[in-house]
């Protein structure tokens, strides 16, 4: 080989792109407490699959026969027999509007929260406090917050939130229940974002301190957005809390059978009325309560789970669009 | 804690300092609104506990029978009755709850590894919103699906004869107790676990495994060894809320633990898995009905004080089984 | 973009809620607490009485019946209904018997069981008698599986005046918080027994109504007080100022004969209406 026809040898390929990390040793090889781990793993979360699945297998079966889509749009009556009594769209609108209130309070509450908690949290006295204060909160049977609530809301400073017959505040509505649910779902929030707040590593809010971002900005622009997932899990597990409550509905929301509004204004009337939920319905009607309709209650739980999971796949579909980002 | 970076220039207050003060004035205000909650229940519960003193928390008769006689004694307007003596409801919440966190927590962290890690990822996707639904599944159906299938299961098979004649007539042991309370709660609070434990894993920077991986460690020792003993801040969140939930939890429990107020027994050997028992929150939900008869109403919020001291007791405990992870650089 | 796109979402949901519907602000609203037990029968009554006059809504939210009495008390609620007779501390309010009902101690169908004497059901409710064995009449020897109510329900209350003396029940008794409770228990455990209203021991509910010192568990025998466990579910009212739609209302529970066909048909048993 001469110089030149190095010299005018083709250029070195390009560099191929790297293969995908390969798991490249099969668990074959590994030691018998590390194989029995992987098992394990494998049981558990087959195991756990398989009772989600019956759950909502059975649910499916007890409640087939009455599950059909004209239950979704009338109005429960009261009636004899399970032909005569309607379907359940009051309890599904009280659901939605219980919901909404209650996340509408404790998500920004909660994220506030815990932004200040995990950014600011000075003085420590004053933060320790807050931490468990929120997690005493998370032990409150909701019985208890009930009755608070009654006697929070029969005062008669916060008689516009509900009826009030000749200067008594009845204090029961939908501002009421969804005011105390709110602080069901709270701790929940508070301690998901928080945890996902502390996982982001120091040096990216050092990097945006840096380029003179403030630490609002910063936490605006760069933490929340990284800490989405967690923003999410914290959400829909206090949305799952909230719908999933009779206590509080059954003392602050009346458990009527339908939608009853206080008043004259549209709006306003139905969230100062009262009304009732799907979980109160199926604590009322499933064989253990005392409205004899087990049918629809099943049917009742079935649409129930089936409408938070779709929730929960839209939820996760559209927000985890930002993937966990990589901080290596 | 991140320290205050100094901005230059500027007078008055700048941005950052006017967001903590808009945050820790609303996280104040929550403080407040809790702080009037706590004052509260305290200010109903005293005379139950200044009538009983610390025998409050002791053994002493049946409880049930106390129970009975406080709420009498209101309706009929008599002089007020506040004996009571709450060991059998403390005993029975503490082992429920106990055994529920313990079961849920081990199970709990081998499907969040198995979620995180380990399972196809098809799979994966189909799990997170599963592990959610089931955190939303109201816990009337859970008390349902007790009393329908497992009370009747236990009851009819796992129950002999013999050991029935050998407490009756003190206890029955019919499918509700223990076991059923237990194996209910359980699947109740792994869910939260479960999803908190997720979350912790994940944020475990990739190259700290992969460089594990890379000195030949196999997988799973990786996982288990660096993962989780990274996440350790996340894993006692979510213990710390589960037991919270398990602690508060009172519909389900009405249904399939058994009702009775009786301290069960671990000395009974195998009979113990099914002795009936009745926790503070299920004692709460029993008797909300006399809450208006004064004594009752005392008795009833001086349990939920109880509850809420627990329940800040228990923040506190998660607080300090973190503070030896500060060592690490861990933001606890 | 970002925050118009937000707000028209906003806008949408808000649009969209006050399109709900709202209950016509000209009826006059009846609101009425108490006894949950009673709210399947209550909540037709109520549509029945709606129909005959257009101008009355109600509003029950069944939170107990001591706690409904406290409401009337209190002028939260204007009448409420209540399954257990007047206590001194309802003081303020005059109550009305509304109609009857009665508890049936019912067995599990596998149970040849099919009459029980006083003595005897209290002796069971009390711990002394232990073994089907030693029933004459039940074709188990299995131990007995007690299933009763918790103390503060109107139910055990009555139960224990009338059955069992006063005296509280054996710690061998689970307690259930309703009466839909004790009869899924009883459905399923085949040596258990148990009290539940009238309404709950049908021929459709899985159990098997006993007679009580050789009286059955029905309409006629309780109608006629032939029956050891009837009782009156009561209408409370203050005494002051009480609401003339309200005792309006209760007044044609009680007399009207289209109110008397609804309430037999529900499970209970008409007291004054013919």
């Amino acid at each position: 080989m001469s110089a030149t026809a190095l010299a005018t040898a083709a250029p070195p390929d390009p560099p191929i792109a790297a293969p995908p990390p390969r798991r490249c040793d099969s668990s074959a090889s590994w030691r018998l407490s590390d194989r029995l781990g992987l098992a394990v793993a494998w049981a558990l979360g087959l195991f756990f699959c398989a009772i989600t699945a019956a759950i909502v297998i059975y649910l499916l079966l007890e409640g087939l026969k009455y599950v059909s889509p004209h239950l979704l749009v009338t109005h429960p009556t009261a009636g004899f027999s399970e032909s005569q009594t309607g379907g359940f769209l009051d309890p599904m609108i009280g659901t939605a509007i219980v919901a909404l209130i209650a996340m509408a309070i404790a998500l920004p509450v909660g994220i506030s929260t815990a932004v200040w908690l995990s950014e600011f949290g000075r003085p420590t006295a004053l933060a320790r406090i807050v931490e468990s204060t929120v997690e005493m909160l998370a032990g409150t049977p909701s019985i208890v917050l009930a009755l608070f609530g009654a006697i929070v809301f029969e005062s008669p400073v916060l008689g516009f939130l509900s009826q009030t017959t000749n200067h008594i505040v009845l204090g029961r509505s939908f501002f009421a229940a969804g005011a105390m649910l709110s602080l069901v779902g709270l701790p929940l929030v508070v301690s998901s974002v928080r945890e996902g707040l502390q996982a982001i590593p120091s040096h990216v809010r050092e990097a945006s301190y840096a380029v003179g971002k403030s630490k609002t900005a910063t936490t605006r622009r760069v933490l929340l957005p990284a800490a989405r997932p967690s923003v999410i899990t914290g959400a829909m597990l206090a949305l799952g809390r909230v719908i999933g409550d009779t206590a509080i509905i059954l003392v602050l929301l009346g458990s009527t059978l339908n939608l009853a509004g206080a008043g004259g204004a549209p709006l306003l009337s139905t969230l100062r009325g009262q009304g009732s939920t799907m979980t109160s319905y199926i604590y009322d009607n499933a064989p253990t309560g005392e409205g004899n309709q087990p049918e629809k209650a099943y049917a009742a739980a079935f649409v129930l789970l089936v409408i938070v999971l779709v929730l929960n796949v839209v939820v996760d579909f559209t927000g985890r669009r930002a993937r966990r980002l990589q901080w290596s | 804690m991140q320290e205050e970076i100094p901005l230059e220039g500027g007078s008055g207050w700048s941005q950052d300092q006017r967001a903590e003060l808009v945050l820790g004035a609303l996280v104040c205000l929550v403080v407040c609104l809790l702080a009037a909650m706590l004052a509260f229940v305290l200010h109903e519960a005293w005379p139950s506990f200044s009538h009983n003193g610390l025998s409050w928390f002791g053994n002493g008769g049946s409880v049930d029978n106390q129970i009975q006689a406080i709420f009498t004694s209101g309706d009929v307007k008599g002089a007020p009755v506040y004996t009571f003596h709450a060991w059998p409801l403390l005993w029975s919440t503490i082992i429920i709850t106990g055994a529920a966190v313990l079961i849920a927590f081990v199970s709990s962290l081998f499907v969040a590894v198995f979620v995180v890690e380990f399972a196809p990822d098809w799979l994966k996707r189909v799990l997170e919103p599963v592990v959610r639904l089931l955190a939303s599944v109201p816990s009337v159906v859970y008390g349902l699906l007790g009393v329908l299938i497992l009370v009747p299961l236990i009851g009819n098979d796992l129950i002999t004869q013999q050991e029935k004649v050998s407490v009756n007539p003190t206890i029955q042991l019919s499918g509700y107790g223990l076991l059923a309370a237990v194996l209910v709660l359980t699947v109740m609070i792994a869910p939260i676990m479960i999803a908190v434990f997720a979350d912790g894993l994940r944020a475990v920077p990739r190259n700290w495994l992969e460089g594990s991986l890379a000195l030949g460690i196999n997988q799973w020792r990786t996982f288990w060894h660096v993962a989780v003993r990274t996440a350790r801040p996340a894993l006692i969140a979510g213990t710390v809320l589960a037991t919270a939930r398990a602690l508060g939890e009172s519909v389900m429990l009405s249904m399939v633990s058994g009702g009775v107020g009786f301290a069960p027994n671990p000395a009974d050997g195998l009979i113990f898995f099914f002795e009936p028992s009745r926790g503070l929150a299920s004692t709460i939900l029993f008797n909300t009905e006399e809450l208006d008869s004064p004594p009752m109403k005392h008795t009833l919020y001086a349990i939920a004080a109880v509850l809420l001291f627990s329940a800040v007791m228990l923040s506190f405990t998660g607080w300090a089984a973190k503070q030896p992870m500060k060592r690490y650089g861990m933001v606890a | 973009m970002r925050s118009t796109t937000r707000r028209l979402a906003l806008l949408a949901t808000v649009l969209g809620v006050l399109a709900l519907p709202a209950t016509a602000a000209a009826r006059q609203v009846l609101i009425g607490s108490g006894s949950s037990a009673e709210q399947p029968i209550l909540n037709v009554l109520f549509k029945a009485y709606s129909k005959l006059h257009r101008s009355i809504a109600f509003v029950y939210t069944p939170n107990g019946g001591n706690a409904g009495v406290k409401d009337v008390q209190s002028g939260r609620s204007a009448f409420a209904v209540n399954t257990r007779p007047p206590l001194p501390s309802d003081s303020g309010t005059t109550q009305y018997k509304l109609y009857l009902d009665g508890l049936c101690v019912a067995v599990n169908p596998a149970n040849s069981l099919a009459n029980l004497s006083v003595n005897t059901t209290k002796n069971i409710f009390l711990g002394l008698s232990t073994s089907w064995s030693g029933i004459p009449g039940s074709n188990l020897s299995t131990t007995i599986d007690p299933i009763g109510r918790n103390s503060t329900a109107g139910s055990y209350t009555f139960f224990q005046s009338a059955i069992l003396g006063g005296k509280t029940q054996a710690s061998n008794v689970i307690p259930q918080t309703s009466d839909g409770l004790v009869a899924t228990a009883i459905k399923n455990d085949a040596n258990a027994i148990g009290y539940v209203g009238l309404a709950h021991a049908g021929s459709g509910s899985g159990i098997k109504p006993l007679t009580l010192n050789g009286v059955a568990c029905n309409a006629t025998t309780i109608k006629n007080e032939t029956y050891p466990l009837f009782r009156y579910i009561w209408g409370v009212l203050p005494t002051a100022h009480p609401s003339v739609a309200a005792e309006r209302f209760l007044d044609w529970l009680r007399t009207d004969h289209n109110a008397g066909r609804i309430i037999a048909r529900a499970g209970a048993v008409p007291a004054f209406n013919k």
